[in-house]
């Protein structure tokens, strides 16, 4: 073995983040572990070796110490580099294993990196080790990185499904202890008007109404607050035709389709997947709004749907709920969404402001998006993404 | 048949109770489906699906059992136990309607968990009031216990 | 139907508890009111101890579920399985509606289950069919 004296500087700009490592190198000719400890400095890098020669010395080293990365030369007289590989393996180290060897044939080289090993130099080249080293390095320091970052997601994604496990079970919990009280404020006043109204001046008729209309309509807030919380629940998936869906929607809205002499017309409506009663809630709440925020004109209402994207599984459509009624100002197309958030006063349209909120959320749970067109008084068009129905049919994944 | 959703299941042999019966609960809109057996062994094999009932969907349990006591092959009484001592119909709406003025009826029937026991009224309007009462408070009052998530018709619209 | 029903009422909150009195007041069938605010208090007053050897036995029970102490499943499991006590219909009368409320009633031997409504209007209804129900057509076990 000639002792070449390169003169290989490692330049200033080439140094990376990693200089300081320690090896634990399996080599039962000490000559040699020196010369590799003496290649690993000169190529720039502060490394702490540790020299074991026998597998059970390897193993032992590995109960006290992690080292960065394994230098093992292929060949160690009873027993071989790559049994090093087996033992990391075993003991389920992801620590990088650089074959340092004499002659090696290539097919053999090549092998080795099959069966695991990171890379390897031979001898006689010993400059191009640090390379290595540093390279080995790094594709761990991403491996680990990379883990650290499915971890974090993995534990955000739990702590927002608990988050809102909670988040659900308290508006169910609130909602349900807030009535009992507020019956009896109800209830009471009530009482007080009919049993002592005739002993009572004008003013306080008119706070015993203040009273009494705040305590029905907390009621009402309370039931659509325990509605909203149970969007979601017992979801199951499955193939549903839309035609069906819409059909029993008008069914539900007969009295107000008849009332407002509402037209609705539909286009052809694919199949898709999800929840057949939640989709039912969906268009009801949607068709449901067209006719009640009408204006002059009696309601004209479409419902049709357009493929989105090429024939694939992960194609959507987009659905289309269009009206010509009294629209919405483009300032308001957000907020509409929020629960409770109105546009209007009570007097001039009933209602709590709950019903988009729940189709945002049932959308948003078939893995949609919705959103609105629209102009103040030209009408509004509210278009939502549902997924389409995967060719083989879907399982029921109830949750 | 498999399908039909039955509201009220009549266990009667008498015509003239049956009559009246369906009479006033079709009147006063109670029950869209009303199903009459004749007899005790007839009754269980409605709602236990065997024999002549074996095609009938056992999810479907009626909203509401009217049993008599004196009933050919099978008697009121046992059709009762059996139906408490099986777990698909332990919890089932039965209401003994009966012309029994018997104490130790009474007792029994409770004893066995009847949901309510009633006399049969000999008078014609006060059967026909029974029966209306009975239709109302245990189809539109009481709150029935749901086996299964059938589908629920959905809400009225929110906004 | 004997002259005067009574009905042991079991509820912890005095404003149903004061509703419920008037509505049966205003009834043609006088029944007595027997007030307890909670489970532990019912078992006394169905078993007839401490302060209560000297209570009659209800015709009729309605029962609240969420009560302090003792609830109104509890009432329900122990009255329901006590041979001497188990033929006393049992009216469960409560704010929730939860199925699985109502579900685990009925196992635990309820004879029937009303919601509390949440308007004045349909409350005072609610009372009055129970009462009309249970004491005008139904025979009760003496």
């Amino acid at each position: 073995m000639s002792e070449t004296v390169t003169l290989d500087r490692v330049e200033p700009q080439e140094v990376r983040a990693i200089v300081r490592f320690s090896a634990l190198l399996v080599e039962d000719n000490l000559a040699d572990s020196e010369l590799v400890m003496r290649e690993l400095r000169r190529g720039g890098f502060e490394v702490t070796c540790d020299v074991v020669q026998t597998a059970d010395q390897f193993r032992q080293k590995l109960q006290t110490t992690t080292p960065d990365v394994v230098l093992a030369d292929y060949n160690l007289g009873s027993w071989r580099g790559m049994e090093a590989l087996e033992i990391l393996r075993s003991a389920g180290l992801d620590i990088p294993l650089i074959l340092v060897s004499g002659a090696m044939g290539d097919v053999t080289a090549v092998e080795c990196i099959k069966q695991g090993a990171t890379d390897y130099v031979l001898k006689d080249s010993l400059t191009r080790l640090p390379a290595s080293v540093r390279r080995a390095l790094e594709e761990k320091q991403v491996r680990k990185e990379r883990r650290q970052a499915e971890a974090d997601l993995a534990r955000k994604a739990e702590e927002l499904a608990r988050s809102n496990r909670d988040l659900e079970q308290f508006a169910y919990v609130a909602s349900h202890d807030l009535q009992e009280p507020l019956r009896m404020v109800a209830a009471y006043t009530q009482l007080l008007a009919e049993r002592y109204g005739d002993k009572l001046d004008e003013n306080a008729h008119k706070y015993i109404q203040y009273a009494l209309e705040g305590a029905l309509r907390m009621q009402t807030l309370v039931q659509d607050l325990l509605t909203f919380s149970r969007v979601g629940r017992d979801r199951k998936r499955a193939a549903v035709a839309c035609d069906v869906v819409v059909q029993e929607a008008l069914q539900n809205l007969q009295a107000a389709v008849q009332e407002s002499g509402a037209i609705v017309h539909r286009n052809t409506l694919p199949t898709v997947s999800g929840d057949h009663t939640q989709l039912v809630q969906l268009f009801q709440n949607l068709i449901g709004n067209a006719i009640k925020f009408r204006g002059e004109k009696s309601p004209v209402i479409t419902v049709s749907a357009d493929r989105n994207g090429a024939e694939t599984i992960e194609a959507e459509w987009v659905f289309s709920v269009s009206d010509n009624g009294i629209g919405i100002a483009p300032e308001h197309v957000e907020a509409i969404f929020v629960i409770f958030q109105r546009l209007h006063t009570r007097a001039e349209y009933p209602g709590n402001g709950v019903g988009l909120a729940i189709c945002k959320k049932i959308v948003e749970q078939h893995g949609g998006r919705i959103w609105v067109e629209s102009k103040a008084g030209e009408g509004a068009s509210i278009r939502f993404t549902l997924l389409a129905n995967p060719v083989d049919g879907d399982k029921d994944h109830t949750q | 048949m498999n399908d039909i959703e039955v509201d009220i299941l009549l266990v009667e042999d008498s015509q003239d109770d049956i009559d009246l019966a369906l009479h006033t609960l079709r009147r006063e809109n109670l029950a869209n489906h009303i199903f009459v057996v004749r007899d005790g062994e007839e009754a269980l094999d409605f709602l236990f699906c065997t024999g002549p009932y074996a095609d009938r969907n056992p999810a479907h349990m009626p909203k509401l059992v009217l049993l008599d006591l004196k009933l050919p092959k099978v008697d009121g009484m046992e059709v009762l136990e059996r139906l408490r001592n099986d777990p698909r119909s332990t919890n089932l709406p039965v209401v003994i309607m009966t012309s029994s003025k018997e104490e130790k009826d009474v007792a029994n029937g409770y004893h066995l968990r009847v949901n309510s026991f009633i006399q049969k009224p000999v008078d014609f309007e006060q059967f026909r009031q029974t029966v209306k009462a009975i239709g109302l408070y245990w189809l539109l009052i009481n709150q029935r216990p749901q086996n299964h998530a059938a589908k629920k018709p959905a809400d009225q619209v929110k906004s | 139907m004997k002259e005067s029903p009574d009905i042991l009422l079991v509820d912890d909150n005095p404003a149903d508890v004061g509703l419920t009195r008037e509505v049966l007041a205003a009834s043609t069938h006088h029944a007595n009111i027997h007030n307890v605010p909670d489970g532990e208090e019912a078992i006394a007053f169905l078993h007839r101890r401490g302060k209560y050897t000297d209570a009659v036995r209800p015709d009729l029970v309605m029962l609240d579920l969420n009560m302090p102490r003792k609830g109104g499943r509890a009432v329900l499991a122990e009255v329901k399985t006590d041979p001497g006590l188990r033929t006393i219909p049992i009216v469960v009368f409560t704010t929730s509606h939860a199925d699985k409320d109502i579900i685990h009633s009925y196992e635990l031997g309820a004879n029937c289950y009303i919601s509390k409504p949440g308007n004045l209007g349909d409350f005072f209804s609610a009372v009055q069919s129970i009462e009309e129900f249970w004491f005008g057509f139904t025979s009760l076990p003496h």
